[in-house]
């Protein structure tokens, strides 16, 4: 049969670099054939595949042979043209669809992953099972080093403190951290510390019962286990700038807690509080003398991490204050050599590690 | 119909016949797609960009060509992500943990192990990127490659890096010169192997500007100040010259800033002609013909280039570059077509190593 298909054609084997100048020529069914003066070579026309477009000439490969390189002209007449596979420019999705289409779609997917993404912490984080959470905290902070403070008078004050705002049968474990720091925490793993600098500086036990109410409310209400999700969504948004040992347990401490979350633990307190008959005036205090000394802002010191992700301290106090009954009477919570058992318990504990890194 | 090239002084080797018009066509889909798909298409993005920038270019009298595709890229950021990118996550996590129970020592020892294996596998990438793109690269059908890994070069690029810092810096050039000759050195074009023999010498004057520069820009700069509080003084007497000394002061960080940045340019302006003139290949000899000025209207064009188009124009940086390293890249010498047989190095199937995953220049 006449051949009716034709173009001129460069060719590379594959093997040297020598350059062929000759024809191709379609038979009309399933074979390519390539002649030059000096060179022969014939394919099935199903091997070739499209490489790239230049800017006069397209290039084709061999899906048997990667390495060989065919050069046609860009004008190709039309009955050869078909038997060619087709370009493709963007990808094989993208080609498929369509530019305009295959981005609608993309940004739609987009968009679906981003907002799943970013609730998944308040959605998934509730649904982790408590004793999953256990584990991750233990993983994490373990028994924190040894740092935290044990005298036996001081574990009963802090126990009886627990039972009055912790309802539930198997308690959070509660503990005094050998930190000066002014700070309390909610850890992974229902785990609370209260750093003996907050400890110091309370003038009550009921101020104490008002900050240890509230981080267990953190813990009750699961916004731990959420925090931490957004936490571990960040660094992977962040992966490479949070490197090394930086973000450590105070990235734990300076882990923040959204402001619904925040006034969630502190109804949990005020709750708790009101059940047990603790009176809230000793968090109201507390919040006062806080607004007092760091600035009534929102998030004014950076530095006062338990703070900073709190609330405006003055409106929480007012909050603890409204909360009493009136003319109602509390008694106190823990009795004098309670509260100053849970004062001496770092200063007594013989065996309690420095927290020295820092 | 064989035969041989002779490259003489009369044209250049390396033609780059692109247009920006053409590379917008490209590039602005690109960053719809990438915009659209949150970063993943970047991949492909890349392998476009290549494709179009490499087909753009003429070496003698054939196009280069671009042979990596998106989808290797794609896989190989996963597997540098599933390799590296995991484990490196748990340790960190261990020394965190590790930290919290009052080990610091072991933890922060685990922090430091990390960080070095990040050091070595920067090495191991700078390798692979560059053995990566000689693999994709085409000539005549004809690709480069490399039979090594880069394991060992990851261990030079350590250990000439620490002893290049140590002495204040000083032995900077050498170790610059000396990761370029080994990485060079390991790596092939067709059947024939380069061949560097850089001198840490021809680029050790301009390394001492940055120690002696400091001093110069100080004075200069506390000239200026002195200036312009003098100035402040004739135009408000004592509250000029606290403005005039501050504008000056202004003036002077920004010298200093300015001054250092202009002594890097210069230093690489010189580093480069000094390590690509020292490269061959078979009887093929390169130069790269860029001068510091060349360099800093390079610099200066980016500059204004994005900020004018409020970062658009970043698009735009990588077929600058290109068309920069094509324009000034010169060779000479004699190519024997019949003797160029294909490379028998073997290709990973994947994109290789933190660079290419990262997209950071290779060259
Ligand atoms: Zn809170």
């Amino acid at each position: 049969m006449e051949s009716p298909f034709k173009t001129e054609a460069q060719w590379y084997d594959g093997t040297s670099a020598v350059r062929h100048s000759g024809e191709l020529t379609w038979d009309g069914g399933e074979t390519f054939e390539l002649t030059s003066p000096t060179a022969r070579d014939g394919f099935a026309a199903s091997d070739l595949v499209f490489g790239e477009a230049r800017s006069r000439t397209v290039i084709y490969r061999r899906e048997s042979t990667p390495d060989f390189r065919l050069i046609l002209p860009a004008d190709i007449p039309p009955g050869l043209a078909a038997r060619l596979p087709a370009a493709h420019t963007y990808g094989a999705w993208v080609d498929r669809l369509g530019l305009g289409k295959a981005a609608g779609i993309f940004a739609v997917v987009s968009i679906a992953a981003v907002a799943l993404f970013m609730t998944a912490p308040d959605w998934l984080g509730p649904r982790i099972p408590t004793s999953w959470e256990r584990n991750i905290g233990d993983a994490m902070v373990g028994d924190f080093g040894g740092r935290i403070c044990h005298t036996p008078a001081g574990d009963a004050a802090l126990a009886k403190l627990l039972e009055k705002v912790d309802p539930e049968e198997e308690k959070v474990r509660a503990g005094v951290a050998n930190m000066e720091m002014v700070n309390a925490v909610a850890l992974p793993g229902g785990q609370v510390l209260l750093f003996d600098g907050l400890v110091q500086q309370a003038e009550s036990a009921e101020e104490l019962a008002g900050v240890l109410a509230h981080e267990v409310g953190h813990v009750r209400e699961r916004h731990v286990m959420t925090a931490l999700l957004r936490q571990f969504g960040l660094s992977i948004l962040l992966a490479g700038a949070d490197s090394g040992v930086t973000n450590s347990v105070f990235g734990l401490a300076s882990m923040g807690y959204s402001r619904d979350a925040e006034r969630e633990a502190d109804d949990y307190a005020r709750a708790r509080m009101a059940q047990s008959n603790v009176s809230p005036l000793g968090a109201a205090g507390f919040f006062e003398r806080m607004a007092d000394e760091y600035g009534d802002t929102e998030d004014s010191n950076a530095l006062v991490g338990w703070l900073a992700s709190h609330p405006s301290s003055g409106e929480r106090a007012k909050a603890y204050r409204d909360a009493a009954r009136k003319g109602a009477e509390y008694p106190p919570v823990l009795t004098e050599d309670e509260f100053k058992a849970l004062k001496t318990m770092c200063e007594q504990d013989p065996e309690v590690e420095e927290f020295e890194f820092f | 119909m064989g035969g041989s090239h002779d490259i003489d002084g009369a044209d250049s080797a390396f033609v780059f016949e692109g247009n920006w018009k053409d590379f917008a066509r490209i590039a602005l889909p690109n960053l719809l797609l990438t915009i659209v798909t949150l970063g993943i298409y970047r991949f492909w993005a890349t392998a476009r960009e290549r494709q179009y920038l490499w087909s753009r270019t003429r070496f003698v009298d054939e196009h280069l060509e671009w042979s990596g595709t998106g989808k290797e890229l794609f896989l190989g950021f996963l597997i540098v992500l599933v390799l590296f990118g995991v484990p490196y996550f748990g340790v960190t996590f261990i020394a965190q943990a590790l930290i919290a129970r009052g080990h610091e020592a072991i933890g922060t020892a685990l922090g430091v192990l990390a960080f070095a294996s990040i050091f070595y596998l920067g090495g191991v990438a700078r390798f692979r990127g560059l053995r990566y793109r000689l693999s994709r690269t085409r000539w005549r059908g004809i690709r480069g490659g490399s039979d090594h890994n880069g394991f060992v070069f990851g261990l030079s690029y350590m250990w000439k890096n620490i002893v290049g810092w140590l002495p204040a810096g000083l032995l900077i050039p050498w170790s610059m010169t000396s990761l370029w000759n080994e990485r060079w050195n390991k790596m092939s074009f067709g059947p024939f192997a380069f061949e560097t023999s850089a001198e840490p010498g021809g680029v050790f004057a301009r390394f001492l500007l940055f120690y002696l520069a400091p001093f110069v820009l100080f004075v200069g700069g506390v000239i200026m100040a002195g200036m312009g509080m003098l100035a402040g003084y004739g135009v408000g007497g004592e509250d000029g010259v606290a403005i005039g000394g501050f504008l000056g002061f202004l003036g002077l960080i920004l010298f200093f800033y300015l001054g250092l940045g202009l002594i890097a340019v210069a230093f690489y302006a010189k580093f480069y002609r000094e390590v690509v003139g020292a490269t061959r290949w078979r009887e093929l000899h390169f130069t790269f013909e860029a001068s510091t000025i060349d360099w800093i209207k390079l610099l200066v064009i980016d500059a204004v280039l994005v900020v004018f188009t409020f970062g658009i124009g970043l698009i735009f940086l990588s077929y600058r570059h290109w068309k920069f390293f094509m324009t000034h890249l010169e060779a000479g010498g004699e190519i024997l077509l019949d003797e160029l047989t294909q490379s028998q190095t073997s290709t990973a199937k994947h994109g290789e190593g933190l660079l290419d995953a990262f997209d950071m220049g290779a060259i």
